[in-house]
């Protein structure tokens, strides 16, 4: 079952990440051979083996649900490659005629 | 004894003591940085003003007869994955290159809290995706034992931070063996805490079912210290465990080892590993013997067949996640573009580097409709598996044995080509955190040509203590690890 170059081009797009020509065929033969040391996996027993079964960690703890106050608003604000006022920019998110 | 080489105990009540000052030993530090990094290049960011700055208000608390904290002026590296507010945390990447957090990581906060002065940030795989630092974005950290060797990674700045003697103390983080390997290829003590225990607010995600913080050092003294200062329940930190935690000093300072129970996994034994590695793992155990301990063997059978596939499915699957957020909106690069889908593949093409990028496929694909049932939950299931093996073999076992790699650091460029040899050097390490559990890598000795050897305690959750118990045993026979002077 071996990825093709179309399926790496579409997992990209999943990713939503630019892949160049140049690095689609290294990045195909990575993926395949990955993939191919997965298979040990298929060995294993695991039936009645619950996926979710983190009985080795603590419970996750409780805390009340109350506000409190952070100052770092206009330090994070400051770090948007385009802002408006309180808000961060975007280009446009469908394409269309400029106004 | 030269200053550089003491442990930061030493260095720390000394500074109480006024026998030395805080700004003395920052500048004793920075002379040896500006000595050394130009060879081995293991920081990204110095931060020296900010630490003389630092530096100074240690000293007047000491003036007023304040109790400045435990680390009192002891010089400190911090992997550039750790947020400190208003200084560059680049994570070795360029999507981060200019990126300011507005807020502390919990560890940062705690290591100034007690003292601590931070001197800089040090160089690390891009996103802590590496076991060599050559993933960096800037550039690679060498090894200073042999400078045609690789540090290990990721966190290979701060391992050969503390093998320069830079400063006794670095933090890193590990997520598949990111403190324990560079440990071992710089020869120093590097700690991977159980999950839970050091709060992960303000470590830049990687995987977070995995990631954790911990110290390097030259001590196991010093990582009881900087244990006491870190390991505290944190409410930022939603998986941060809110058991007590035991004063980490009480397990130092034994007699002997007398009933501690060691396991050698059957299957690992059967492992290639280079006869140094070998060696080290008999002398190990000759001097735990020695010391009191029972040896016998255990086994991990699912482990050993199914841990590295589990962790190259589980990890690249929470980072393709967890690096969503990089999307050039709120911060980190931007790359100009006519609409928003445009603007995220265009950003994330440019900002991340080709291992990244591998990950981050790999992770996707996996997660992928048609393929998830196939991959990331058989993955799940695997990591319930190796984790009750665990369980199992710590009911007739205190602590596991094992080495920390299978090699000894290998060549720059030796692994670049060929990604998967460089993840099967991972498969003594990443198990540990698939099972959530503590690891210590201690040094072991040197090989003929003088490269460090690394061996690995393994405890069962919350066992820090009997690791520091045994690794101090160890350390009684073959002394603190040393300075990498020779090298550079």
């Amino acid at each position: 079952m071996a990825v093709g170059e179309e399926e790496v081009r579409h997992i990209a797009l999943l990713a939503r990440l630019h892949v160049t020509d140049q690095e689609t065929e290294p990045l195909q033969r990575h993926l395949n051979d990955i993939l191919e040391h997965f298979e040990r996996l298929k060995g294993l027993d695991l039936v009645n083996v619950d996926p979710f079964a983190r009985e080795d960690l603590d419970a996750t703890p409780w805390r009340e649900d109350v506000a409190c106050s952070w100052e770092g608003r206009e330090e994070a604000l400051s770090e948007a490659p385009v802002r408006d006022g309180d808000f961060f920019r975007v280009p446009r998110i469908l394409e269309g005629n400029d106004e | 004894m030269n200053r550089l080489q003491m442990s930061a105990a030493d260095l720390a009540r000394a500074v109480k003591n006024r026998e030395v000052s805080a700004a003395e030993n920052v500048q004793a530090s920075i002379a040896r940085i500006e000595e050394v990094e130009g060879r081995v290049h293991a920081l990204l960011t110095p931060l020296f003003d900010r630490a003389l700055e630092k530096a100074a208000q240690i000293d007047q608390k000491v003036g007023k007869g304040e109790d400045p904290g435990p680390l009192a002026g002891v010089p400190v590296i911090v992997k550039d994955n750790l947020c400190m507010r208003g200084l560059k945390t680049t994570c070795g990447s360029r999507m981060l290159e200019n990126w300011r957090p507005p807020y502390d990581a919990s560890t940062v906060r705690f290591m100034e809290e007690a003292g601590a002065v931070i001197l800089g940030k040090a160089n690390m795989d891009e996103f802590a995706m590496g076991s060599s630092t050559e993933n960096s974005a800037f550039f690679p950290t060498l090894n200073p034992w042999d400078l045609d060797r690789v540090p290990g990674g990721s966190s290979g700045g701060s391992a050969a931070s503390v093998a320069c003697g830079y400063a006794p103390l670095a933090l890193g983080s590990d997520t598949g063996g990111s403190i324990r390997q560079p440990a071992a290829f710089c020869g120093v003590y590097g700690l991977k805490p159980t999950y839970g225990l050091i709060s992960r607010y303000g470590l830049v995600a990687f995987a977070s079912s995995l990631d954790q913080v911990g110290p390097f050092s030259r001590s196991v003294e010093d990582l009881a210290l900087v244990l006491n200062v870190l390991a505290k329940p944190d409410p930022a930190d939603a998986t941060s465990s809110r058991r007590e935690r035991p004063d980490f000093m009480t397990f130092l300072g034994k007699e002997n080892l007398k009933g501690l129970r060691v396991g050698v996994v059957s299957e690992f034994e059967a492992y290639p590993v280079q006869p140094e590695i070998k060696e080290a793992m008999e002398r190990v155990q000759n001097i735990l013997r020695e010391a009191g301990a029972r040896f016998s063997c255990v086994n991990l059978p699912t482990t050993i067949e199914a841990g590295l596939p589990c962790y190259y499915i589980i990890a690249p699957a929470e980072a393709s996640s967890n690096l969503a957020r990089y999307d050039g909106v709120r911060y980190g690069l931007s790359v100009e573009a006519r609409n928003l889908g445009d603007l995220y593949m265009k950003t994330r093409g440019r900002g991340f580097g080709a291992e990244v990028k591998r990950r981050i496929l790999t992770g996707t694909y996996v997660l992928s409709s048609g393929y998830y049932d196939a991959y990331y939950l058989v993955a799940l299931k695997a990591r319930t598996k190796i984790s009750r093996e665990f369980k199992e073999a710590f009911q007739d076992v205190d602590m596991l044995l094992m080495p920390t790699t299978p090699t000894l650091p290998f060549r720059q460029g030796e692994n670049v080509e060929d990604p998967i040899q460089m993840y099967l050097g991972d498969v003594f390490t990443l198990p540990v955190n698939l099972a959530s559990l503590p690891g210590l890598s201690l040094n072991a000795g040197y090989s003929k040509t003088g490269l460090p050897v690394g061996i690995q305690l393994v405890g069962p959750q919350w066992g820090e203590g009997t690791l520091l118990a045994a690794a101090e045993a160890v350390e009684r026979v073959l002394g603190k690890p040393a300075c990498a002077f020779g090298g550079v």
